[in-house]
């Protein structure tokens, strides 16, 4: 994309936020954070006949978090998931993750710091997702672009008719909260449940709460090292943007 | 059934240890008469362990078995039964089941097995690693002579942290009677950790990441799963709380509902401060703190959190931060338990320090839990404790123990109040170490003939709260008159039945008991108030016959019936009145067979029956009435002298309980005078060949061999 194009998409982006003067170069830059997700919204990339692939996606619109001190190992939340959306219970697939923690917390077993959970100090912890915003992990790793920003909600969701099941939002996953289901054999995550999460509304000990969205990203130590497979078409998408900058 | 089948995970898993063969059966084809559970154990005791055997033979088995709604979201579903033939049954070794919560019925189900079957006997200590479809006997040489924390560790260090490990511990391995298997830290199933030890089996390591299907339709078991949300009350389902509240319009001070706005988990970090509605859905986690209950209001300032089993909101465990113990007596400062297992160490003593809701006393629960958790030892509902303090006060200890290791007791300790005696009894009943710890995890009924004690010095004495068998009441007569009594009669075991204790302790007034009694069991009648007896009734019997097969059924299901049944409702707008159809509605849609409250308690019946008639083939005796089912001499005695159906007194009489008793085998369709099932009730039961089988014994009333 040239710099020209680049520029008048960002106009009509403005436009679209109801702040449509024309910018300085400065203006632009402190103006593209907004823009872009705008851009996003209006799925307009695609529009102006551009042949990069989905990299930004609208912030979510909320998500949920949890209080791990009122977390009781119930596992109510995993199962409302499951059985409510999927018609099974299988924490494996629910798209809140309390039960790998519940045992020693965490740290897990091998014991780096004092064990927690069940079998240490009694802490557990729910895994949520972030509903991350841009560069969406899971969905910048998509090369089908089936992971995409729910209309209603913002969240992150898994279009599975454009699945195809190759898990390479797995591996992008910081906090391990992309679920594979083996019957389906499609990738899934929270979809936050059209507005009204099933886990939150499950939780015996108001531990769970869905709250406006904001960037939880970066105060969240990962939970597993991530090897992110980017398409070329993905990556290119990514340059437009951010190389000359 | 089969192309919507649900709430099965579809297989049963075998392994014999002596041979390491590892099979399958299919549950739905094999067992769904059966539904799961304790009906499962029963069967296969029937089929495939032969009268005779000893709980330690290769050829005695150990039945792990849930149900079809154990893993699901369904409230209290966490329950594992596991049944085999019980060392602490006296003088013989009877079939029974212990029971135990916490995360491994729901990961066996999540393996794809509703229950394992484990037989023969391994040469060398093993432990069974289950991972979705793939199971293995595994060398347990390194864990052998490790307590359940560590073997816990080192199992999840194998298999990864989020699986669930039920082991035993020092205790099981020393084949000691009075022991358990054990997991998620403080979930223990009593009397069958030395099954498991003869077997050379040390722990069973689980991990399942598949699905229990829901056959029935989605939203209508969502609706289902919140009616039953809506009409839970607190732990043993008191549906009102302990303290009066302007939201509750009744509440009763013996309710464990023990939560409440103002209150706060002061050890979790933050605390957590209880507040919002009495009644808030999203507050249910906060109603129970066991802790509290047993050990009195201090334990709110070291509360962590509520604890308990998948699925369930009712967190009867408690965990509890302690740190002065861990300086003091050298243990963790965080342990967790339930009810009698919180009181482990704390029952040891007839008196402490500030009495039995002291720090002291705090403390040694402390000490206990972190001692019998580990070494894993039960305590026969606290029978263990009775036994020793009745020894002790009485002098037996004194006149019969040899010098020499009565001496080596600290027992000013003892009379104290002092934890630290816990570390000198318990690890030595874990070991069999010496006359009387090794004698104290017998059991009570091996216990008394090694001592050459009459059993009537237990059964006379309602102090020692013993009942027959080698085992003591589980809510009688102090709890529920003739019911409870009829009840405590069945098994081989405690009864551990809760469905009648958990209606009339609900917390209800008396009238609307009643009025929920009558609509349930034909007549309030069927009721009364705790210590104002009436004399016996037909709808009475009724109640317990009732009562026991909501027992086996939730048993069989995966149910809890320390939590169930839920007849009772803390909505003033129902009348206070709960749903006994819940079992089949929930049955219905996990499983896509639409079956009826009557149909399922059929089904219960058969499974309790099937109990009966095992009892009566491995005790080859048809009269059941005056070998069995037994009532200890104190509960027609009164202290006070007060006459039965006086008010105050649980004092019974003993023409009232012998028309109980007719009473309830009239209402099961058993024979009067033995006690025993007809041939009419097992074919009605779908139990015919068992009949026959029976008959060929002479053990069915009336049947010629």
């Amino acid at each position: 994309m040239d710099s020209e194009k680049e520029r008048e998409i960002i106009q009509v982006a403005a436009s679209g936020t109801g702040m449509d003067t024309v910018l300085s170069r400065r203006q632009f830059l402190v103006f593209s954070g907004r823009a872009i997700t705008v851009l996003a919204t209006m799925d307009i990339c695609r529009a102006w006949g551009s042949d990069s692939a989905l990299v930004i996606l609208d912030n979510a619109k909320g998500l949920v978090v949890a209080d791990a001190s009122r977390c009781v190992g119930c596992q109510r939340c995993e199962l409302a998931c499951t059985e409510f959306n999927d018609g099974r219970a299988q924490p494996s697939l629910a798209r809140i993750q309390v039960g790998r923690t519940i045992n020693f917390g965490p740290e897990g077993s091998l014991g780096r710091n004092q064990a927690q959970g069940l079998w240490g100090g009694g802490t557990f912890s729910q895994d949520i997702c972030h509903q991350c915003p841009h560069p969406v992990p899971c969905a910048t790793a998509c090369p089908n672009d089936a992971i995409l920003a729910d209309p209603r909600t913002g969240a992150r969701v898994v279009d599975t008719s454009r699945c195809s099941g190759c898990r390479l939002c797995l591996r992008a996953c910081p906090w391990d909260m992309i679920r594979f289901d083996e019957e389906s054999q499609k990738a899934t995550k929270c979809f936050l449940c059209q507005g009204s999460p099933k886990c939150v509304e499950a939780c015996p000990a108001g531990a769970l709460r869905y709250v406006p969205w904001r960037n939880i990203a970066r105060e969240t130590a990962p939970r597993t090292a991530v090897f992110p497979v980017i398409s070329a078409e993905k990556a290119r998408g990514c340059l437009d943007c951010h190389l000359g900058r | 059934m089969r192309e919507r089948a649900g709430g099965f995970a579809g297989k049963v898993l075998r392994v014999d240890l002596s041979t390491g063969k590892i099979g399958f059966d299919d549950t739905v084809d094999r067992y769904r008469e059966v539904l799961g559970g304790t009906g499962i154990g029963y069967q296969v005791m029937w089929e495939e362990v032969p009268p005779g055997t000893a709980p330690f033979d290769a050829a005695n088995k150990i039945v792990f078995a849930t149900g079809v709604l154990a893993g699901t979201g369904v409230p209290c579903n966490g329950r594992t039964a596991v049944t085999t033939l019980f060392p602490s049954c006296w003088p013989k070794p009877l079939v029974a089941s212990g029971h135990m919560g916490g995360q491994f019925a729901a990961k066996l189900k999540y393996a794809g097995y509703d229950a394992l079957i484990v037989e023969g006997k391994s040469d060398k200590p093993v432990w069974i690693m289950i991972r979705d479809g793939m199971v293995q006997v595994r060398d347990a040489g390194h864990l052998w002579g490790c307590g359940i924390r560590r073997t816990t560790f080192e199992i999840s260090r194998e298999m990864g942290p989020d699986c669930v490990v039920a082991a035993i511990g020092q205790a099981g391995e020393h084949l000691v009677p009075l022991s358990v298997v054990m997991n998620s830290a403080s979930h223990s199933a009593g009397g069958v950790g030395a099954v498991m030890g003869a077997k050379n089996l040390k722990a069973i390591g689980v991990q399942g990441s598949g699905a229990v299907r829901i056959a029935g339709d989605r939203s209508e078991w969502e609706r289902l799963v919140k009616f039953h949300l809506s009409i839970l009350g607190s732990n043993n389902q008191h549906v009102v709380p302990s303290f009066p509240h302007p939201q509750a319009e009744y509440y009763n001070p013996s309710s464990r509902w023990v939560g409440a706005p103002g209150r706060r988990w002061g050890a979790a970090e933050p605390p957590v401060e209880i507040n919002g509605g009495l009644f808030d859905l999203n507050r249910i986690a906060f109603r129970a703190n066991n802790g509290v209950f047993y050990l009195g209001e201090q334990v709110w300032q070291h509360t962590v959190r509520g604890n308990g089993c998948t699925g369930c909101p009712i967190r009867c465990h408690t965990i509890i931060k302690v740190p002065s113990v861990a300086a003091k007596y050298g243990i963790r400062e965080v342990a967790q338990n339930t009810c009698v297992g919180l009181l482990f160490g704390r029952s040891f003593f007839r008196t402490l320090p500030g009495g039995l809701m002291s720090q002291a006393a705090l403390e040694a629960s402390m000490v206990g839990m972190h001692l019998a958790d580990d070494l894993g030892i039960w305590c026969n509902y606290g029978q263990l404790q009775r036994d020793m303090i009745k020894l002790y006060y009485e002098g037996t200890l004194h006149d019969r123990l040899g010098s020499k290791e009565y001496a080596s007791y600290s027992w000013d300790k003892f009379e104290n109040g002092d934890p630290r005696f816990l570390f000198e009894i318990i690890p030595r009943i874990a070991m069999r170490q010496g006359e009387l710890a090794h004698d104290l995890g017998l059991g009570t009924g091996y216990l008394l003939d090694r001592w050459s004690i009459p059993e009537t010095a237990w059964t006379g004495d309602m102090v020692s709260s013993y009942w027959k068998f080698g085992h003591p009441k589980h809510h009688a007569n102090e709890d529920d008159g003739q019911c409870g009594v009829i009840i405590n009669t069945q098994y081989n075991r405690d009864a551990q039945c809760h469905s009648h204790v958990n209606f009339i302790r609900n917390g209800l007034p008396l009238a609307i008991q009643k009025k929920l009694a009558a609509e349930i069991w034909g007549s309030g009648d069927a009721v009364d108030a705790v210590g104002a007896y009436t004399p016996m009734n037909i709808h009475k019997a009724r109640r317990a016959k009732w009562s026991l097969i909501r027992k086996e059924l939730h048993d069989s299901l995966g149910l809890c019936n320390w939590m169930g049944p839920w007849v009772a409702s803390p909505i003033k707008a129902r009348g206070y009145s709960g749903d006994d159809s819940l079992e089949s509605r929930f049955y219905s849609l996990a499983t896509g067979h639409q079956t009826s409250r009557e149909e399922l308690d059929r089904i219960g019946e058969r499974i309790f029956v099937l109990h009966r008639a095992l009892t009566i083939r491995d005790m080859g005796e048809i009269d059941m009435r005056r070998r069995h089912d037994l009532y200890p001499e104190w509960i027609f005695r009164d202290s006070n002298d007060s006459q039965p159906f006086t008010k105050g007194t649980i004092r019974m009489d003993p023409l009232d309980i012998a028309k109980a008793m007719d009473m309830f085998y009239e209402v099961m369709g058993w024979g009067k005078e033995s006690g025993a099932p007809t041939a009419e009730t097992y074919a009605r039961l779908g139990l015919k060949a068992v009949a026959q089988e029976l008959a060929a014994k002479r053990l069915v009333p009336g049947a010629q061999p």
